[in-house]
């Protein structure tokens, strides 16, 4: 579902690019590359089985 | 560089990130193969690499813009070499099939890479910004304008695909079925 939720984000972003104010843009751009990151360390949570 | 030039780079760069996607989406209906969620996070940072070119072709080139783009890229590059670093151990034969010899999230890592030196290349010409304080916005081509809705269309089929792939819940780790059409059957 949050994977939805971010592909959802991400188009809102594209679209306030597109025909909105360009602040509002940076700023929910900001939002949703925090959100991305912020799922990404929710799922990294296997250990990298690393030879060294 | 004229500010027209960098206009139409950016759409050009708009139609590489729409090839990506659009490849991702062929490979996952054509050969089957659902997006994990390390994958979809990778596709998520490519739809996020659009919105700096967006910016630029809407509002015209300005640093601030590449600076978006740099940062999706450098996330995303870091999502792909997570995913790579999972794989690394001899002997382990990867996840999904191999295109061109590489991994899909092998080829994620490439292109994030390739992003970020091209992006980097771009902000050397600073022609393009002198003049970027004025009120008027550039005249948008249907060349630009065709680029920018393609890659928005391509981000709304990934809602879609990705909703029918992991339904209401948590998205499962090795996907082998569209979750919400198995509730629906």
């Amino acid at each position: 579902m949050e994977f939805t939720a971010l592909f959802l984000a991400v188009t809102i972003v594209m679209l306030v690019a597109w025909g909105g104010p360009r602040v509002q843009a940076l700023v929910l751009f900001a939002a949703a590359l925090i959100a991305s990151v912020a799922t990404y360390l929710h799922h990294a949570s296997d250990a990298l089985k690393l030879p060294f | 560089m004229p500010r027209s030039l960098a206009v139409t780079l950016n759409a050009l760069a708009l139609y590489a990130i729409a090839l990506v996607l659009a490849v991702a989406f062929a490979a996952q209906l054509l050969l089957d193969e659902l997006p994990c969620p390390l994958c979809l996070l990778q596709r998520i940072q490519f739809a996020m690499l659009a919105v700096g070119p967006i910016l630029n072709v809407r509002f015209g080139p300005h640093p601030s813009h590449y600076a978006v783009a740099l940062l999706a890229a450098v996330v995303g590059a870091s999502f792909a070499m997570r995913q790579i670093l999972l794989h690394i151990m001899p002997g382990d034969a990867g996840y999904g099939s191999a295109l061109l010899g590489y991994h899909y999230y092998t080829w994620a890592f490439i292109g994030f890479a390739v992003a970020i030196v091209l992006t980097a290349v771009l902000l050397l010409f600073e022609g393009q910004f002198i003049g970027h304080g004025t009120p008027e916005t550039p005249a948008i081509r249907g060349f630009e304008r065709a680029a920018v809705l393609l890659v928005i269309a391509l981000a709304v089929l990934n809602v879609i695909s990705t909703l029918l792939e992991c339904g209401f819940g948590a998205c499962p780790d090795n996907p082998v079925a569209y979750e919400l059409l198995k509730r629906a059957r």
